[in-house]
């Protein structure tokens, strides 16, 4: 079942070109798998890193940056292999779910310092420092010292540290815990116009909600091997065991529940509570739609709503997880 | 009433966390929603009696904030945000203990453990030291010993934190049963704005230590009557060009076109034009604000 | 109904007022501490000088009575002091306090260790595992955490120094079959259980105090491993180095020669022999000239009180009346050496008791302060 889904969604992917590229990867610590033969090509724009605790994501991350080795296979960014590789770390930035600061600096001279760091000259590490800050709306507090900050302004200069230096590919863990509902939008319309400006953003993160208003690009992983691979919608249509759950809302839902059982499509009708509409399982979502416009036309049986339960990443994440686990 | 605030102010030194708060709520579930800084946390804590205000009244349960903080504290059960746990022992014996410290004698502590343990799901590791547990489980233990004393009021403060979606899923159930079908008040706040739409009923948002916005969420998500969102199998540009020429006015959203209908019109006008043209219509939905949108105006008016 | 509702049950059972929460805080903390085995190995060895304090006391009140079962114990005292054996009841109180001195003695060493192996961790812990907003966020005051931590080590002490001397006096009592024991030894056993108290109360304070200064517990071990031994050890040290001239003064003194090496071919074997004798009794009687010299000294000696406990032990004489009981042993010996002796080797120091008390006083207020600086209420910003 995995390497059907892995082929069919594997043949789309190839058609981008790959700025992360994983082959074969595995990499344990003494006995503890953290991932395990993974192989994977992620292309520019934004990607939605997922998987339960423990599934390898930190690993994942860890091995993309140049943390760390693999224990078999080759990690590849922008075509070179990123381990000890310093000039290629320039074009990498990262934003890590831990604080790491020091915490006396002020947020300005931290950025900026980061900034020199990867190379870049005085006056240049202070303007793009400036910029930076300023786009992540922190250039009220910059001159503050970290000690201070909130938990949002802290995810804020994070950011600011991994974008400062204008990199190609972008690796995002959990970017947004501890923010606020203002942070969040700030923060997801950067990452939407970076992604939207051809670079690579990776967002680890268990907030599946979010992921989905980035992207419907997902890696979805599970105990160290990859679970999927794609656009949601994609992914779902592959999902064999469950068939779609469509909602229609409708004043006559019975009429259109009997009309609707001839079909020989419709594996199941329920009706909704107080007979508002109908909740209609089929395995060929498609030949459904296709028959829908004329039967809301049919006497009696205006479709008012049509929508997919089941369409979403938080549905498809619960059946694929909870099916290898 | 659930608890009411009159003119409530605390400041810590140049920082005003609460200015002029007035404020009742009623029982039921209620999300408390507001940017960072806003005075979440402080009113969180003038409610359990924890911090003396400046100026200003109030009452929880019916019972003064000001004389009556540790009865207040019986009566309401409180989940912190951070990390907290008491060391060294079993989940049981936590869950015990922190039953006994609101007053519970020994007996009817460890009976009443059992048993919200085996609610929260976590029966099977009660006998678990809790520094073995998982982020997931941490978060309903400190569930479990929020409820142990049956609180009127329970406050939840930021529960899903870091949570992994199946976590999460728990939680949000959890929080769902108690306050839907155990009538228990329940005061959720969070930043995860779908989670708090998932259990709560109302909101109430604050910012800069004043009241900015309270309701039902229903009712304050706006209904947009003649807006509709409608997601196309192909060609959505077709398609809005087709409705645009019937009168509707579109707009293009990523893969989802809003479409205004003209005066008068139902429906069953875009399933026309689907039907003439073999188009497949896989979403159609009246546009509906989102809590999100609600939750940044309300922010935005100050 | 067949089928039971396996959801959430409500409850209405009663909530206990809220002087007794600190007790539920003491209980858990006293559980905690047992599952330590060194802690359990040390309450099992603190009872072993609890029974040689039980024998004592049994054995005299055995020898009051003529009990023909201690007849060695009788012949071994009369060897001793004659007059003790003659009227056992006069001296009965003397002896009591005498014992319950060395008992209590022993057991301040032990309740340091005690403190040593159950305190540090008392909140250090919460602080560490940020258990502090699960207490206060209950109906629970400052003053209730801390009295339930506190009672802790309290239960321990008591375990180890109140308990044994009230289970010794009543086997005392028992043995000695005379009420009249009771006018004569009761004020030991309330001076015993006072010490007891105070030192709970003063070594409670200070570990808690000290545990709130680290989040981990060894460090906290360490600290007060530091105040007890280092205090003890520069205490010492500066008494030496004080009083090292006036030694000297006595040892000048002396005028037996001293003898020489072995190579002294001038000797005989037995002259060698009673030389050496002598100068051995001449140093012995230095020392104890000396010793009782600086009993005089330490009335005012400070040095001391820079050790916890000997300030501690201070007070324990001081309650007990121990140094009045060996002054007034010293006096029944017929001449000024075995005088000087007894004095040289039991008296304890002389300083005012009430210098002590200051210092643990200042402790105690220090400890109180520590605590309620480092130990806030959620009353802040975050």
């Amino acid at each position: 079942m995995h390497s059907e889904l892995l082929s069919e969604v594997a043949g789309q992917a190839e058609v981008t070109p790959a700025i992360v590229a994983f082959h074969d990867v595995s990499k344990w610590y003494g006995n503890v798998i953290g991932l395990n033969k993974l192989t994977i090509r992620i292309p520019a724009g934004v990607t939605g890193l997922l998987g339960p605790n423990g599934a390898g994501k930190s690993t994942l991350l860890q091995l993309a940056t140049g943390q760390l080795y693999p224990s078999q296979g080759s990690v590849q960014v922008l075509g070179q292999p990123i381990w000890n590789n310093p000039s290629l770390n320039r074009s990498i930035g990262l934003c890590p779910e831990q604080d790491a600061f020091y915490e006396w600096m002020s947020g300005f001279d931290f950025v900026m310092t980061c900034a020199r760091l990867s190379g870049m000259s005085k006056r240049a590490a202070r303007d793009a420092a400036g910029r930076t800050i300023e786009s992540v709306g922190m250039s009220r507090h910059k001159d503050r010292a970290i000690r201070g900050y909130s938990k949002g302004m802290r995810q804020r200069t994070k950011m600011a540290q991994a974008l400062v230096h204008d990199p190609e590919v972008l690796f995002l863990d959990e970017p947004m815990t501890g923010t606020d509902p203002v942070a969040r939008r700030d923060l997801m319309d950067i990452i939407q116009r970076l992604g939207g400006e051809g670079k690579s953003v990776i967002v680890s993160s268990h907030v599946l909600h979010e992921v989905q208003s980035l992207t419907p690009n997902i890696i979805l992983l599970n105990h160290g091997r990859l679970l999927a691979e794609g656009q949601v919608r994609q992914i779902r249509d592959l999902i064999d065991k469950h068939p779609h759950h469509i909602v229609l809302i409708s004043d006559g839902a019975r009429k259109l529940a009997a009309r609707l059982v001839s079909w020989p499509d419709v594996e199941g009708v329920r009706v909704l509570p107080d007979d508002r509409g109908l909740m209609v399982e089929t395995r060929v979502p498609d030949a459904f739609y296709s028959r829908l416009p004329e039967l809301s036309l049919e006497d009696g049986t205006a479709i008012r709503e049509v929508y997919s339960d089941d369409d979403n990443l938080e549905a498809v994440f619960k059946y694929l997880v909870n099916k290898s686990a | 009433m659930l608890f009411e605030l009159e003119g409530v102010t605390k400041t810590y030194g140049a920082v005003t966390a609460l200015d002029d708060l007035s404020l009742s709520v009623a029982p039921g579930a209620i999300g408390l929603l507001g940017p960072n800084g806003s005075g979440k946390t402080t009113m969180i804590r003038t409610l359990l009696g924890l911090i003396q205000i400046d100026a200003g009244s109030g009452n929880v349960l019916g019972m003064d904030i000001r004389r009556r903080q540790l009865d207040v504290r019986r009566a309401v059960g409180f989940a912190p945000e951070d990390e907290c746990l008491f060391p060294r022992m079993e989940g049981i014996e936590f869950v015990a203990y922190a039953g006994e410290l609101v007053g519970m004698r020994t007996k009817d502590a460890m009976q009443r453990s059992h048993e919200v343990l085996d609610y929260v799901g976590l029966g099977e590791v009660r006998y678990r030291k809790v520094e073995t547990y998982s982020t997931g489980m941490k978060q309903r233990l400190k569930l479990a010993s929020a409820i142990v004393h049956d609180p009127d009021l329970l406050i939840l403060d930021e529960p899903t934190n870091g949570m992994d979606p199946a976590g999460r899923e728990e939680i949000l159930q959890l929080s769902r049963d108690l306050a839907h079908n155990k009538g228990m008040s329940l005061l959720f706040s969070s930043h995860l704005l779908p989670d708090v739409e998932a259990v709560c009923d109302t909101i109430v948002v604050l910012g800069g230590g004043k009241l900015l916005a309270q309701g039902d969420i229903q009712q304050l998500k706006e209904l947009h009557n003649r807006f509709f969102e409608v997601r196309v199998k192909a060609d959505a540009e077709l398609f809005a060009q087709r409705l645009s020429a019937l009168g509707c006015s579109t707009e293009i959203r990523e893969d989802i076109i809003l479409v205004q209908l003209p005066e008068g019109r139902t429906p069953q006008m875009l399933w026309q034009v689907a039907a003439d043209h073999r188009q497949q219509i896989r979403h159609l939905r009246p546009q509906r604000g989102t809590l999100e949108e609600v939750f940044l105006k309300a922010v935005e008016r100050t | 109904m067949p089928i039971f509702d396996q959801g959430y049950q409500h409850w209405s059972g009663e909530l206990s007022g809220h002087a007794w929460r600190w007790l539920a805080i003491s209980r858990q903390g006293v559980r905690v501490g047992l599952k330590n085995r060194f802690l359990r190995l040390l309450l099992f060895v603190a009872w072993v000088p609890a029974l040689a304090l039980v024998l004592m006391l049994c054995a005299w009140g055995l020898l009051e009575r003529g009990s023909a079962m201690v007849s060695g114990f009788t012949r071994l005292i009369a060897l001793m002091q004659p007059s003790l054996v003659m009227d056992p009841k006069y001296y009965r109180a003397d002896i009591w306090r005498l014992s319950y001195g060395y008992f209590l003695q022993i057991e301040l060493w032990v309740s340091m260790i005690l403190v040593l192996l159950a305190g540090p961790s008392l909140i250090s812990q919460d602080l560490r595992f940020n258990a502090l907003p699960l207490y206060f966020s209950r109906p629970l005051r400052r003053i209730d955490y801390f009295l339930g931590k506190l009672g802790v080590i309290v239960a321990f002490l008591a375990m180890v120094v109140i308990l044994p001397a009230i289970v010794a006096y009543i086997f005392g009592l028992l043995f000695s079959l005379d009420i009249t024991i009771l006018r004569d030894t009761f004020g030991i056993l309330l001076a015993s259980i006072g010490y007891g108290v105070i030192i709970a109360l003063s070594a409670g304070l200070l570990i808690l105090a000290l545990s709130t200064l680290s989040r981990n517990s060894r460090y906290v071990a360490l600290l007060w491993i530091g105040l007890w031994f280092v205090g003890s050890i520069v205490g010492h040290a500066l008494q030496a180095v004080d009083s090292q001239d006036r030694r000297q003064a006595y040892y000048n003194k002396i005028t037996v020669t001293r003898p020489m090496g072995r190579d002294d071919a001038s000797l005989s074997n037995a002259e060698r022999q009673r030389q050496r004798r002598e100068w051995h009794r001449a140093i012995q009687r230095a020392n104890d000239e000396y010793r009782v010299a600086e009993l005089e000294f330490s009335k005012n000696d400070w040095r001391p009180l820079v050790s916890y406990s000997a300030n501690l032990s201070r007070l324990g004489q001081q309650l007990l009346h121990t140094n009045q009981t060996w002054a007034k042993l010293a006096a029944m010996q017929p001449d000024p050496a075995s005088r000087d002796r007894i004095l040289a080797l039991y008296m304890g120091p002389q300083f005012p008791w009430y210098w002590s008390a200051g210092v643990l006083v200042g402790l105690f207020g220090l400890s109180a302060c520590i605590l309620n600086f480092s130990v806030k209420s959620l009353d802040k910003l975050k």
